[in-house]
């Protein structure tokens, strides 16, 4: 065999491997449409509000939420913000706003507990974001979120005196608020003094951690606090939650026995009135299942 | 190929320093005086403090990132003057608080509050 056959041969096998290789990539190109077309259509993707996104998936999701926020601010001007400002988008705020974001000592109402993604603690959201970051969603809203769009609603400087509200919240306690006419008394939406008002039949059920888990999501906790075990917005509205199982106080007032954080999670305003955590309508039974998922957490 | 993974970690890199928008400025006080006096007061006895040596006590919360907390104790809107208040007379801000009043100097609660502050 001569050089020349030799060369040919070789250019031949690289010819064939080059063949495969294209077939399997596109072999694998087809396979994972495929297998994507059917995870849709099997419905394999659990939409429940209550099975929250893996972490890498939250956060990337997240990150293009703030990313594509952010560019958009960039070329919005804020006005300067001035308090007058401010009293009038407290009225427009406890109008519109509070039933999902809550307010300084005052919690959200249902609709805005067990949501996918949860509404943010806006007192945290005032912290780490500008002016213009805060105006542009309220004004465009947000996909897939619940958060509505309010211009047809609102005019720009109406939108611009909620957001000079929403940037004096964090220096703002609840009893800051409840002086500016804040937090008056809502319709509870329940009778709190009764059993889960779904479930009444465990009302005696022995404390479940997987369901008091879930009912984390459900009463938006994860909104304010860092809880291991869940996905969300890790936010540091209060304290983190990491090693709450074996913390000597609840809030820095109560022994933590059981019975006492159960107390704490249904009525936290008759603990320590001054709390900015709010009382959101938590049934015993619930109660019992959060504090037995937090009693783990050592 | 490299070039451009390279820029996708450049890329990568200012998306994640990006993001510390509304930075406050510093509060008065000597961070590394606060630190002492965080020691000399024991604080760590009843909290997690990081940075502190020891500090890891489980009876109050950890103060891991309390520069970014909305509310000092639950009740409180986390200002610099708000901390060293609190610091100071726990006991006028909340009665119902276990925290103790530990006879802590104004220019110590400064100095522990420029501290705290660094903690993000």
């Amino acid at each position: 065999m001569n050089n020349q056959d030799r060369q040919d041969s070789v250019q031949k096998i690289r010819k064939r491997i080059e063949i495969h290789v294209g077939i399997a990539i596109a072999a694998l190109v087809v396979a994972m449409g495929v297998g994507a077309a059917g995870f849709v259509y099997w419905g394999a993707y659990n939409v429940s509000a209550l099975q929250q996104h893996t972490e890498p998936v939250f956060t990337i999701l997240n990150l293009a939420l703030d990313r594509s926020i952010r560019q958009r601010a960039e070329e919005i001007e804020p006005p300067s913000l001035t308090p007058d400002m401010a009293e009038q988008g407290r009225l427009i705020y406890q109008r519109k706003c509070v039933q999902c974001h809550g307010a300084p000592g005052v919690g959200r109402d249902d609709v805005g507990k067990g949501m996918t993604p949860v509404p943010p603690n806006l007192a945290h959201t005032a912290k780490t974001k500008d002016a213009a970051e805060i105006f542009w969603p309220i004004k465009h809203g947000i996909k897939m979120t619940g958060m509505p769009s309010w211009q047809f609603k609102f005019t720009d400087d109406q939108i611009w005196d909620i957001v000079a509200f929403i940037t004096q919240m964090p220096e703002m306690s609840p009893a800051d608020y409840r002086t500016m006419g804040g937090g008056e008394e809502r319709e509870p939406t329940r009778d709190v003094t009764t059993a889960s008002a779904p479930a009444p039949a465990r009302a005696a059920a022995v404390p479940d951690p997987e369901r008091g888990k879930l009912a984390l999501y459900g009463y938006a906790c994860i909104a304010c606090h860092r809880i291991p075990g869940t996905v969300g917005p890790h936010a540091d509205v209060g304290p983190p939650l990491e090693g709450i199982g074996g913390r000597r106080y609840i809030a820095g007032v109560l022994p933590n026995t059981f019975d006492n954080m159960v107390q704490w999670l249904r009525h936290p305003t008759e603990v320590d009135p001054l709390t900015a955590m709010p009382d959101l309508d938590v049934t015993q039974q619930d109660a019992m299942d959060m504090a037995s998922y937090l009693e783990t957490l050592e | 190929m490299t070039a451009r993974t390279a820029l996708l970690l450049l890329l990568l890199l200012f998306l994640a320093t990006g993001c510390s928008s509304g930075e406050a400025e510093p509060p008065p006080g000597d961070p590394e005086k606060g630190r002492e006096a965080i020691r000399e007061y024991g604080c760590g006895s009843c909290h997690v403090i990081p940075g502190i040596p020891g500090a890891d006590g489980q009876t109050g919360p950890s103060l891991e990132r309390i520069a970014k907390r909305v509310y000092l104790a639950g009740v409180l809107p986390n200002t610099p003057d708000d901390m060293a208040r609190w610091i100071r007379e726990p006991e006028a801000v909340d009665p119902r608080t276990a925290m103790p009043n530990m006879g802590v100097s104004e220019s110590d609660a400064r100095d522990i509050t420029a501290y705290l502050y660094t903690l993000k």
